[in-house]
């Protein structure tokens, strides 16, 4: 595949095209190639690098900052959340975990009877689905490709009588190294990088990497076009650039989309932009147990549990119990404490198992443009629903690993719980969970630029297609207006292919 | 976010760099890195920070672990803190104030934190993580590049009994 990088421009830089997307990731990846594929003329920008399975060394120090947004340090405003996010070619279908899940029938139901989002049931969505699961060879998880963390996940729900199961994903010829959240080596992953973005330059599209869009160009109402700038190494600014389109589409995730938007001053006469920001924040519990478990080789996540994980509004049940492995660094950063306990506990790292309660969330957090040499502006604090799910969460987390077997559990709060047996569970205070009090990362930002039908509670019509500014789209998982309670990847990719007939031909 | 809150917020997300800068204004001279350390970003009182929180962060007493000064802990957060966003890099550099000038009199030591003892040392850190708020952000934040510049060494794979990357270097594989 060819991508340009910007880098090799100085001074100004202009395009002319039918289409400029703004991410290539899973939503950017499938305009692309819908876009090129009807015949127009389509340009992708990717503000990070372009990186392949050679580049892909299985060194945390060194893909961490080519593959995450500030080299993984990305914070909210009052640093109690982590959010890791894609950076570079393919976005964050190059280092995610490849689980594949269609958006659950009742969400989608959701946001048909009360966010008036018209034309995108379950039926709707059918050839969609369909389609990206054949693009990516999506398939379930072989059982033999269980490795034993998540084993002890399984283990542990069914001896709690919990339900859970084996997921589907998008490999092919998987090595079972261990290291897809540092990018396939063994170019395995059958994702943006690897199928769309190929198809889409061999139907024309054009993809330049190190590009930074800083603002969506408009004149009477009608989107014109981008200008941005051209990184280099440092993130220093090599060049301008202007891209005039008769079409922009936005798929630069819920954090980037929606910065882009409210820095561009688009017309918002409600207030709706940027807001509602979902994330899925979850925090980890980690089991001890006598026997080796080797986590950080194998598939990191085949399993799941979801008998806490209720996809109903206002449900106590809102966690969503997967895996959570990581390599010594994330596994250091992970643990609590510092200095003689936290080696002891590193020292047993072969013998750890690691869960994570992810929330369904129902917070509202909210993006702001960055100032001058920062980062977006992410507000988030979780409601007190939310507070109260994740800890009943991380309780079923430590339960799972006693039933399986863990002789120790540790939830890395600060001070450090550590608890011996199942039974302490039943008086632990859990008012440990709040903000600082325990780590939360988040890996799918979701819903600032919702759609709908109404205008005054949402950004985009359900057309994917700005409210009040023609020809600017939006293809990512800014889209959603609630979270989904599971991986977003085959939502985005499946909404970007159900809303590309619209982009076609509002080009033509 | 009801509009007080978000202007406490905005207050607050200042402060850090605020009051590291004040801290660290009190006193940047004086320090000496040791000949040959080449600095990208870190100034010298900072390198000299990192390093000392570098020592209690990684467990100083493990005979069989290598030091986060022979891994150069210092050295790669320098480098690695030299290529992020010029507003975190603030942070970093106010958080380092923090350590060194703050953090210490909150835990009863009226010395900087590179002039303290072992114990001392660790009251601090304790301090900073239990402090709460933006403090205790940031201070997840420098644990974090701690265990990045150390555990990415591999003389330091074999206590953990991890093998390290199962693939040699790009130019010889194949897919």
């Amino acid at each position: 595949m060819r991508v340009e990088s910007g880098r090799t421009a100085r001074g100004e830089v202009a395009h002319d095209v039918d289409v400029v997307v703004v991410g290539t990731g899973a939503g950017g990846s499938v305009v692309l190639r819908e876009c090129a594929r009807a015949g127009l003329s389509v340009l992708g920008l990717e503000e990070g690098g372009y990186h392949t399975w050679q580049d892909f060394s299985q060194r945390e120090e060194q893909m961490f900052p080519k593959l995450f947004q500030e080299g993984g340090g990305r914070l909210t405003q009052d640093r109690a959340v982590r959010v890791l996010q894609g950076r570079g070619v393919g976005g964050s279908t190059v280092h995610n975990t490849n689980l594949c899940k269609r958006t659950p029938d009742p969400i989608l139901e959701l946001w048909a009877t009360k966010y008036g989002v018209s034309g995108a049931r379950p039926a709707d969505l059918e050839k969609s689905f369909a389609s990206i699961e054949r693009d990516l060879s999506v398939s379930r998880i072989p059982d033999d490709a269980v490795n034993a963390n998540n084993e002890a996940l399984r283990r542990g729900a069914q001896a709690l009588g919990w339900q859970s199961g084996v997921l589907m994903h998008n490999r092919v010829g998987c090595q079972r190294s261990g290291f897809c959240e540092l990018g396939c080596a063994y170019d395995a992953k059958q994702n943006a990088l690897k199928v769309l973005l190929p198809q889409a330059e061999a139907a024309g599209a054009r993809i330049h990497a190190d590009v930074r869009v800083t603002k969506i160009t408009t004149r009477d109402g009608r989107a014109t076009g981008v200008l941005g700038d051209v990184l280099g190494e440092r993130g220093e600014i090599v060049a301008r650039y202007a891209v005039r389109a008769k079409v922009v589409v936005l798929a630069a995730s819920a954090v980037g989309s929606a910065e882009l938007v409210l820095a561009s001053g688009l017309p918002d006469p409600h207030g709706q932009a940027g807001k509602k920001l979902r994330m899925h924040p979850g925090a980890v519990v980690a089991g001890l147990f006598e026997r080796e478990i080797v986590g950080h080789r194998g598939i990191p996540q085949s399993v799941e549990c979801t008998e806490h994980l209720s996809l109903e509004e206002g449900s106590p049940k809102r966690t969503w119990i997967i895996p959570a492995f990581a390599h010594p660094i994330g596994t250091a950063a992970t643990l609590p404490g510092f200095g003689k306990d936290h080696m002891r506990a590193m020292r047993n790292y072969r013998k750890l198992a690691v869960l994570t309660a992810m929330l369904h969330d129902e917070t509202a957090g909210e993006v702001a443009p960055r100032s001058e040499g920062g980062s977006p502006k992410i507000r988030y604090e979780l409601i007190e629903a939310d507070r109260a799910g994740l800890a009943r969460g991380l309780v079923a987390c430590a339960r799972i690993l006693f039933a399986a077997g863990a002789k120790e559990v540790t939830i890395p709060a600060v001070p450090p719980v550590r608890l011996t047996s199942a039974r302490e569970l039943d008086a632990l205070d859990t008012a440990f969970v709040r903000p600082h009090g325990v780590p939360l990362s988040a890996v799918h930002p979701m819903g600032t630029l919702r759609m709908g039908d109404d205008p005054r509670v949402s950004v985009v019509s359900s057309t994917g297609e700005h409210h009040q500014v023609k020809g600017l789209f939006v293809a990512d998982g800014s889209l959603f207006p609630t979270s989904l309670g599971g991986p977003p990847q085959i939502s985005i990719y499946a909404f970007a292919l159900h809303l590309s007939p619209h982009i076609v031909a509002r080009a033509r | 976010m009801q509009p007080g809150r978000r202007k406490l917020a905005k207050l607050a997300a200042g402060a850090l760099v605020g009051a590291g800068a004040v801290a660290a204004a009190l006193r940047t001279t004086g320090y000496t890195v040791p000949s040959g350390v080449p600095l990208v970003w870190l100034s010298p009182w900072q390198y000299l920070v990192v390093a000392a929180v570098a020592r209690r962060i990684v467990d100083p007493d493990a005979p069989d672990a290598p030091s986060p000064d022979s891994v150069d802990v210092a050295g790669f957060v320098d480098r690695y803190v030299a290529a992020m966003p010029s507003g975190l890099r603030d942070d970093v550099g106010g958080l380092l104030g923090v350590v060194e000038h703050v953090a210490p009199l909150r835990a009863g030591y009226a010395r900087r934190f590179t002039n303290l003892g072992p114990s001392a040392q660790d009251a601090a850190l304790v301090w900073l993580e239990r402090a709460g708020g933006l403090f205790a952000g940031a201070f997840d934040g420098l644990r974090a590049l701690v265990f990045m510049g150390y555990y990415r060494d591999p003389r330091t794979w074999p206590q953990l009994g991890y093998e390290g990357p199962t693939l040699p270097s790009g130019a010889e594989r194949a897919p």
